[in-house]
Formats: C-alpha cells, sequence, structure tokens
C-alpha cells in the first residue's frame, strides 16, 4: 500500500510505537526501587519494506517486544556470593558472641584459675589459718562458678542457634514453594510465546533469599529450572518443590531431605554457617572447657590426696571438687567445690597443722599438663587466642565477602538498574517521536482534504 | 560503560563502616585498651592471659614474703635475746667461779641462773601470729617444757621438719628453724649448759667447765642469726626483683592491649570526617535527576 493512505499507517504505527515505548519507560519509573526489578526496553524494528517495481517503501516500525535486560552469569555470581556471605555473617554473628565470655584477662575462668593458685600461695606461710584456708576454698567456688556459667552460656548459644536453623529451615521450604509456583506461571507463559519479564524478577529475587539461607545451584531444563543445593539434594524441580524436614539427633535438630541427613554437608548460606557453629565451633570450645575442668579438678584432688588435712588426728586429704565425669564430657558444666570445711584442706606432708609440706604438690598443679600437655592457664590462654583468631579470621573473610558482594550487586545495578536520567532522555524521545508522527497525520489529514475537494476552494476564490 | 544507577547500598556500606570505625575508636579512648576482644589481636589476647597470670603469682609472692618476713624478724630478735640472756649467765657463772663468794651469793647466783634458764625456755617458746616459730611444723604445740628429770632441764617436743615458701617461680625459701638445731642442737645444747651452770654453782663443782659450755653454747647460737639474716636478704632483694617484674609486666600489657591513645583520637576524627562525607553525599544523592530539567 502507498499514496497517503499508506503514510497515514505508517505514521499510526509510530504513534503506537512510541505510546508503548513511553508505556515501558513509565513502568521503569514506577518500578525504580522496587527490589529485584529488572529495567525494561522495548525493541523496536522498521516494518517489512513492500517492493513496488524497484522501490522498496518502509512500512512503518514494529515493537517486537518488551525485554528484561539482565545478565545470567551475573545472577549466579551474585547467587552464590550471597550464599559465602550469608554462610560467613551468621557465623561471625555467633562468633563475637562466644567470644564475649573470653574478652578479659583480669576476670573470667583465666583469672580464676591464676587467683586459685594464688589463694594457695598465701595459706603457704600460715598453713594452719582457716581464713586463709577458706580463701581456697572460695577462690576454687568462684572457678568453679565461671566454668559453669561460661558452659551454660555455650549451651544456651548452642541452642538458640539450633532453633535458628529449624526455622531457617522452614525459611527454604516456603521460599522453594514459591519458586516452584513462580516457575509454573513461567513456563505457562513462555508456552504461548510471551515474555516472563517481571516474573524472572520474582524468581531471580527468591531464588537470591533462598542463596541467603543454602547453597543452591539454578539448572535451567526444558521444563523450568532445577534447584539443588552442592550436594545433590534437589530443592526445586520445575513446578514442583520438595520440602526439607527436622528431626533431633543428639539434643540438636539434624535437616533431611527425605530419609537423608544432610546437615553436615551444606557448604553455603546461614544454614551452614549456623551448623558449623553448632556442630563444630560451640562443641570444640566446649570440648576444651570440659579438658581444662576435668584435668584440674582430678590433678587437685590427687594432690590434695597426697597430704593430711587439719583434722585431729590427721587424715588423708579427701577431693576439694567432685570427681569429674568420665572422659571429662560435660566437666565443665558440673565443676563443684565438694569440700565444705576448710580444715579439709591436705596442706600438710607430716600431719603436724604447722606443715605446709602438701601446699607444694597442690600449687604444682598449675604446672602440670592438664588439658592437651598443657598447663592450666597455658590451655586457657591457648583457647582464648583460638576463639579470637577464628573470630578474626570469620571476620576477615566477612568482610571480603561483603566487598564481592556489593561489587556484583553494582554490576548488576549496571546492567538491570533503573536511571532515571536514562528514563527522563527516552521519555524526551519518545514525545518528540509521538510528536512528530502526530504532526505526520495532520499533515496526510490536511492532504486528503486537498484531495477530496480537489479544485473546489480555487473555484469559489 | 553504563553506570550502577543506584548508588545507595554502596553509600549505606560506607556509612555503616564508617559508624563501625568510630565505634571502635570510641571504645579504644574509654577503655584505654586495643584489646577489647579476643578478635581484637588473638595472639595478644592470650598473651594477656599469661602476663595476668605471672602478675597474679608475682602480686602473691609479695604478700608471702611480707608475710615470712615478719616471723623471720621475731626470730632474729628472738636469738638475739637469747644471746644476750646467755652473756648474762656467762657473767654470773664467772663470778660464781672466782672463788670469793660467800655460799649465799652463791645461792642467789644460782637463783638468777634459774631466772636466766626459764628466759630461754620462754624465748624459744616464741610464737608469731599464734604459732610457735621454733617447734619445726608442729607450730600449735608448745615445743620447751620444763623437765628436772631430764638432763638439760627441758623437754623438746617440737619436730625437725622445715616450711618452704615460694618466694618466686620455682625459688623456695625456708623460713624455719627447728628449735632442736638452734636451743637444743647436739654438743651445742644451750638447756644443757645453762642446767649444767645451775648444778655446777648449787653445788660449787667444775663451774669452769660448765662456763666453758655456756660460751660455745652462746657462740653457737648468736651464729645461728646468720641463717635469719640471709633469709631476710634473700626477701628483701626477691622484693626488689619483683617490684621490677611487675613493673615490666605492666609495661609488657600496656604494649601487648593497652590503647595508643593518640593514633585511636587520630582514627576518630579520620572516621568522623568520613562519616559527614557519607552522610553528605546520601542527602545528596537523588535531589537530582534529569527530570527536574524537564519543563
Amino acid at each position: 500500500m502507498s499514496g497517503l493512505f499508506g503514510s497515514l499507517s505508517v505514521a499510526l504505527s509510530g504513534l503506537s510505537v512510541s505510546q508503548q515505548e513511553m508505556e515501558t519507560t513509565s513502568n521503569n519509573v514506577a518500578n525504580a526501587n522496587t527490589p529485584g526489578y529488572t529495567r525494561e526496553v522495548s525493541d523496536v524494528t522498521a516494518g517489512d519494506p513492500v517492493e513496488m517495481g524497484s522501490l522498496s517503501i518502509g512500512t512503518g516500525v514494529v515493537l517486537q517486544k518488551i525485554e528484561s535486560l539482565r545478565d545470567p552469569m551475573l545472577q549466579i555470581q551474585i547467587n552464590q556470593a550471597t550464599q559465602q556471605n550469608s554462610s560467613l555473617n551468621a557465623s561471625l554473628t555467633q562468633l563475637q558472641q562466644i567470644q564475649t565470655q573470653f574478652a578479659s584477662d583480669t576476670s573470667g575462668i583465666g583469672a580464676d584459675i591464676s587467683n586459685f593458685f594464688n589463694s594457695l600461695q598465701q595459706l603457704s606461710p600460715d598453713p594452719s589459718d582457716l581464713t586463709l584456708r577458706q580463701g581456697v576454698l572460695t577462690a576454687a567456688d568462684t572457678l568453679a562458678t565461671d566454668f559453669n556459667n561460661a558452659a551454660q552460656s555455650l549451651q544456651t548459644q548452642r541452642s538458640n542457634v539450633d532453633q535458628n536453623v529449624v526455622q531457617s529451615v522452614s525459611q527454604v521450604n516456603s521460599l522453594t514453594s514459591q519458586i516452584a509456583s513462580v516457575d509454573q506461571q513461567i513456563s505457562a507463559l513462555q508456552g504461548v510465546n510471551q515474555d516472563p519479564g517481571t516474573l524472572v524478577d520474582t524468581q531471580n529475587n527468591l531464588i537470591q533469599q533462598l542463596s541467603a539461607l543454602v547453597d543452591v545451584q539454578v539448572i535451567p531444563t526444558d521444563q523450568g529450572i532445577t534447584l539443588a543445593t552442592s550436594n545433590g539434594t534437589t530443592l526445586v524441580s520445575g513446578s514442583q518443590s520438595f520440602a526439607l524436614t527436622t528431626q533431633g539427633i543428639d539434643g540438636v535438630q539434624h535437616i533431611f531431605s527425605g530419609t537423608e541427613d544432610i546437615s553436615s554437608s551444606l557448604t553455603g548460606g546461614s544454614l551452614a554457617g549456623l551448623i558449623q557453629i553448632r556442630d563444630q565451633e560451640i562443641p570444640s570450645i566446649g570440648t576444651s572447657l570440659d579438658q581444662l575442668a576435668a584435668g584440674l579438678a582430678t590433678n587437685l584432688n590427687a594432690a590434695n590426696a597426697k597430704g593430711l588435712d587439719l583434722e585431729n588426728p590427721p587424715v588423708q586429704g579427701g577431693n576439694i571438687f567432685a570427681t569429674p565425669p568420665a572422659g571429662g564430657v560435660g566437666a565443665a558444666a558440673t565443676l563443684t567445690v565438694s569440700m565444705t570445711d576448710p580444715s579439709l584442706i591436705a596442706a600438710s606432708s607430716d600431719g603436724t597443722t604447722g606443715s605446709n609440706g602438701n601446699l607444694a604438690n597442690l600449687s604444682a598443679v598449675a604446672n602440670q599438663d592438664v588439658a592437651n600437655g598443657q598447663t592450666p592457664i597455658d590451655a586457657y590462654s591457648t583457647l582464648v587466642g583460638q576463639v579470637g583468631s577464628t573470630t578474626s579470621n570469620t571476620s576477615a573473610d566477612a568482610d571480603a565477602s561483603n566487598a564481592i558482594l556489593q561489587q556484583l550487586q553494582d554490576q548488576n545495578g549496571s546492567v538491570s538498574g533503573v536511571s532515571l536520567d536514562e528514563e527522563a532522555s527516552n521519555l524526551i524521545q519518545y514525545q518528540s517521536a509521538y510528536q512528530a508522527a502526530a504532526r505526520v497525520v495532520s499533515t496526510v489529514n490536511l492532504l486528503l482534504l486537498d484531495a477530496v475537494n480537489l479544485g473546489m476552494d480555487a473555484a469559489e476564490e | 560503560m553504563r553506570v550502577n544507577p543506584n548508588p545507595m547500598p554502596d553509600l549505606m556500606a560506607a556509612l555503616n563502616q564508617t559508624e563501625l570505625e568510630e565505634q571502635q575508636a570510641e571504645l579504644q579512648i574509654s577503655t584505654g585498651k586495643s584489646v577489647n576482644e579476643p578478635s581484637d589481636n588473638p595472639t595478644a589476647a592470650a598473651l594477656l592471659v599469661e602476663n595476668n597470670d605471672q602478675a597474679t603469682f608475682n602480686s602473691g609472692y609479695l604478700q608471702s614474703i611480707s608475710a615470712v618476713q615478719g616471723q623471720l624478724s621475731t626470730a632474729s630478735s628472738t636469738l638475739s635475746s637469747a644471746t644476750t640472756a646467755l652473756q648474762q649467765a656467762l657473767s654470773l657463772g664467772v663470778e660464781a667461779g672466782g672463788g670469793t663468794l660467800s655460799a649465799s651469793d652463791q645461792a642467789a647466783i644460782a637463783n638468777q641462773l634459774q631466772g636466766i634458764q626459764s628466759q630461754l625456755v620462754s624465748l624459744a617458746n616464741t610464737t608469731y601470729e599464734g604459732n610457735y616459730i621454733f617447734a619445726g611444723t608442729k607450730t600449735s604445740t608448745t615445743p620447751y617444757v620444763l623437765d628436772s628429770n631430764s638432763p638439760d632441764g627441758v623437754d623438746y617436743v617440737g619436730n625437725t621438719h622445715v616450711n618452704e615458701v615460694s618466694i618466686g617461680n620455682g625459688y623456695k625459701l625456708a623460713v624455719n628453724v627447728p628449735g632442736s638445731q638452734l636451743f637444743s642442737a647436739p654438743g651445742n645444747d644451750v638447756f644443757l649448759a645453762i642446767n649444767n651452770l645451775i648444778q655446777a654453782v648449787q653445788t660449787n663443782t667444775g663451774i669452769g667447765t660448765a662456763v666453758n659450755a655456756v660460751s660455745a653454747a652462746s657462740s653457737y647460737l648468736s651464729a645461728q642469726t646468720v641463717l635469719y639474716g640471709n633469709a631476710t636478704d634473700q626477701t628483701q632483694s626477691e622484693t626488689t626483683y619483683l617490684n621490677a617484674a611487675q613493673l615490666q609486666i605492666s609495661q609488657q600489657q600496656n604494649t601487648l592491649g593497652g590503647a595508643n591513645m593518640a593514633a585511636a583520637a587520630t582514627n576518630l576524627s579520620q572516621a568522623q570526617t568520613d562519616n559527614q562525607a557519607a552522610l553528605a553525599a546520601i542527602s545528596k544523592l537523588s535531589q537530582d535527576n534529569l527530570f527536574n530539567y524537564l519543563t
């Protein structure tokens, strides 16, 4: 088709495409602050030309599609970085809480150990003095209480983390079921060749939230996407999601996929960080405390048994601390001073009240290997160093991971973020195009009028 | 290249970071410590535990030393008093052995000597803070009791054990000498000498021999004072050492965990400047875009 009517239809296509382009811009502007929104651009091409003899005449403009601009590779990197970042940050938060117990060099278990041995030293010049003897028992009590408190607060933190794990698993299940349901909608749209646009944004956003909890990989398939953890546990397959379950084993909740326990095989997301703290860090610190408490109690009891107490007649020294559990498990939590009468401290080596001979044996425990081949204060100092360096390393890793994630998100923003400047400039462009097309329509209209009223105006003149 | 149109997350991260730095600097300034939790410096945190342990031990040693010094000086002055008493006995014995005194004068001297004997018993039974200091480790039992049937007129019921007190790492000091080594040492038995002198004066026979024995016992006892003098010297030099060590430990503590105030103050001011810059950037942001210029 050619001629004036042809021009009219070409101008009309310009009007309608400009309008649709302005709609796209308007949608971008409206969603400028929508999380996960990917900017959309209109993909326009020139209409297929009409061949007329040797002439090729254009037929206007065609809107092919409205396309979301995203980089799938970046999306994958962001998900991976999110998994690592969440895992580290979850660990770090817990470690920072744990280390507060080991923060002071002048109070807490370390200082208690020093003070206990100091109380023995004070008794040494005057071994029959009951006030000084009571001082030893009081120092022992403080030591035992601080061991109990440390063990207790580790236990409390462990059960808080455990609850956190259960909550995270239920969040994972909720997210996977949403992802599956969105996937179904996307497949339906793709089935009729429509651009799922913002649905993909929604799904990506959900996957990113899921990545904050657990390590997932996105595998695109013909039937939508498959989400699997790095150990191969499928969480979503197309429109179907598979819920994880939790089950209490040895006092903590393990995560199951079907009948398989996947607790220890998670490598990313806050779940991995929490499980690492719950199953590795806290038990390891707890074991160190147990060994130290058990070693101290056992060696001090043994040293006390080598001497004689203040009774008349003197009796071989009994236990200062209640015998720690076999193997030391739970020793820190249950450490108690069983001796209540200060005259039962076996300071004497010869049975006289003035002898301090056995105090040397008790004091010598300070230099004996009581835990992991280390003296009490060395064992505690090593533990403080370990807790500190684990926290400090995790903190450094988390900082690095924050920076990586931030940079990836910057890159993603540079591809997919809505720029208001850009939209404004597009708007001017589309507005001008619309105005120009409208001018063409009005011009053609005038010309058509001239054609319809051919000569009439001239005759009247 | 297209830039990220939304720099807000970056700015928020910068704001967060500057606030964290402000907090850290403020914490250092308020606590005066650079190691406020183990992760601030794990190695230093571990060393500070050891450091505090050594400081506790050192102050314990210093306390023990002052407890021990009291006992040592009491023992030492007791021995001096005993030596003085023996000197008196010696001159009385010389007087009695002169052969010019009447029987009643001799008897009076014998009486005086008996007084010195009980003074010596009382000195040998000296207590420090309720404990007999010459009883070996039987510190709750009176070590010397008068016994007229005994050749030396007394019985020693203490023991021969010695207590040691640590006054430094691996440094033990014997803090008592049993009476059996001081007052009733075989061969230099003070009580035997004085008892023999009393009998010699009473019977007016062998006074010269008895006087020589008292003289020998007195010299021996006087020489023993050196033991206490040595011990006291050791405690004094150890006190000097421990005080120096404590000073060094507190310097180490400061080096390991003390805050560098100048640096912390500079950090604080830097962090505040950075924080203000971040805030200014955020407040300027998104005020301006092309839409504002469209008419």
